[in-house]
């Protein structure tokens, strides 16, 4: 275990701090609230000499990724962040970024869609990209902000994953907030993460190769398929990478996080920044004697369904706390995932989803604990999977 | 309904093609020009050009948008299956009709 340097941060700070000790080859971003922090720091450090990153200050979202995929194909190890819409700008070139197995590692400032216009925290914007083949993590506070920057980019380069890999922090909640946060020696973070990324092809001047070639029916499902593969060969390498980490840091990393699930009958499962209150729940509730626990989900792709079907396995109800907006779906969005996860296995708990916090609202520990007793009556009422809106005013 | 064998031919571009582990990570591929990369299997037909009739002519050598057609060392007419695609152009401009489209199923 490895004696933290103790500093004051907020989350956007611990991204670019750990990214400014990382010292990527190529940053391209283009500045977005709440994720423009990260790039203001870093260019900082840029202009200062501390990194010896090329900074590539980009005219969009778009550009940004195109100038990360063109950078990360000639071996670079490569870093951006972005927010809300600019992800959503960013989406064609995410599949082109995995599609291409290129490592780039982005930091996303969980933010609701456009309109109305709204600047606070809502994980939606990542979510949605859950099918374009991109690792996706969450943290909760700017510690994990701060850590996933690190690990993420172990996961990336593995070159079993080669995929690349996004974790969010919400807007505001997370990247705004003043916190302490314990980061690495610079000579740790060297020593865990390798000088340069291991490059098996690259597109160099001496080796001409071909990225992105025309491939249609003949060959098009195979390489999607060695994208799938790669996806479970994630799975195996984001724990190895965490349990790693975790042993460096004395923080225990997991893809997720069980907070007093063992003899729980209910739990609530959530991701991100909904979590701290949720555990605070949890022990509100215990003093009162309920047996209640808590499940964080850390990595959202690849979903570790054996691992939360272990973790939930013989509790009677789950409320699920998503901050996430989906309309016309028959859960809400980690739900259909937990659904899918658990249908038809022994001693699986009902679902109840409930979509909260929508473009930054506060969920309140009162409003959990609310949360906790419809959940309850809906389990008592013989309920197997519920999802409502809560928490919004009815007229 | 009768179901036919695929001709030989066919069945060997099917046997080239490589799996998903075989493949080069991520379609990344050494460049080539692109005689590299055989597309002849694209197609439904292809040209089969009697020989007998061909008058040289090479109508067919300059219509070819693939360049699929070559002229042996007697100056007759030759297609290529690499890379024929069974358009059928060289079979339309044909002043003889020495070149019949043959559908491969």
């Amino acid at each position: 275990m490895m004696e933290p340097i103790i500093k004051g941060m907020t989350g956007d700070e611990a991204v670019a701090w750990a990214a400014k000790q990382i010292n990527p080859d190529v940053v391209a971003a283009y500045p977005i609230t709440p994720q423009t922090i990260i790039v203001e720091r870093f260019s900082d450090y840029v202009n200062d000499g501390i990194v010896d990153t090329s900074f590539v200050p980009v005219e969009s979202e778009h550009s940004a990724m195109s100038a990360c995929v063109g950078a990360s194909a000639t071996g670079a190890r490569v870093f951006t962040a972005t927010a809300s819409a600019g992800l959503a700008l960013m989406y064609e070139i995410l599949y082109v970024a995995s599609g291409m197995r290129l490592p780039i590692v982005l930091a996303v400032a969980n933010r609701a869609f456009s309109a109305p216009i709204n600047i606070h925290a809502e994980c939606t914007d990542q979510l949605v990209t859950r099918d374009a083949s991109w690792v996706s993590l969450f943290g909760e506070s700017a510690q994990e902000a701060y850590d996933e920057t690190i690990m993420s980019f172990k996961i990336a380069e593995n070159p079993k994953v080669l995929l690349p890999t996004m974790f969010g922090v919400e807007g505001f909640i997370v990247t705004h907030a003043l916190e302490r946060v314990d980061t690495l020696p610079d000579k740790a973070i060297k020593d865990f993460l390798p000088e340069k990324r291991e490059v098996e092809y690259a597109f160099t001047p001496d080796e001409i190769r071909t990225f992105g070639s025309l491939v249609l029916q003949d060959y098009y499902m195979e390489i999607k398929r060695q994208q799938e593969d790669a996806m479970q060969e994630a799975y195996k390498v984001t724990k190895e990478v965490m349990s790693e980490y975790s042993e460096i840091t004395g923080r225990n990393y997991e893809i997720i996080e069980k907070y007093k699930l063992e003899d729980a009958d209910y739990a609530f499962v959530s991701y991100g920044a909904t979590a701290g209150n949720a555990k605070a729940v949890v022990d509100n509730l215990r003093e009162k004697g309920e047996k209640v626990g808590s499940l964080k989900i850390r990595m959202y792709r690849p979903f570790p369904a054996p691992d939360i079907y272990d973790a939930l396995k013989g509790i009677k109800a789950v409320s699920i706390l998503d901050r996430s907006a989906t309309f016309g779906s028959p859960g809400t969005i980690v739900q259909s995932d937990l659904a899918t996860a658990l249908f038809g296995k022994k001693d699986v708990p009902s679902l109840h989803g409930y979509i909260n916090g929508l473009g930054g609202r506060v969920l309140t520990i009162p409003e959990i604990e609310q949360i906790y007793m419809k959940t309850k009556t809906y389990h008592d009422d013989g309920k197997a999977l519920t999802t409502e809106w809560f928490g919004y005013r009815k007229r | 309904m009768e179901k036919k064998n695929p001709p030989k031919e066919f069945e060997e571009w099917i046997n080239e093609k490589w799996g998903t582990e075989k493949l080069p990570v991520g379609g990344v591929v050494p460049y080539q020009s692109s005689y590299g990369y055989k597309t002849g299997d694209w197609s439904a037909y292809k040209a089969y050009i009697n020989k007998e009739k061909c008058i040289g002519c090479l109508n067919c050598f300059f219509y070819c948008p693939d360049s699929a057609i070559t002229m042996d060392e007697n100056n007759k007419a030759e297609a290529d299956f690499d890379f024929c695609k069974g358009c059928g152009v060289c079979a339309q401009h044909c002043p003889v009709d020495a070149i019949e489209m043959k559908s491969l199923r």
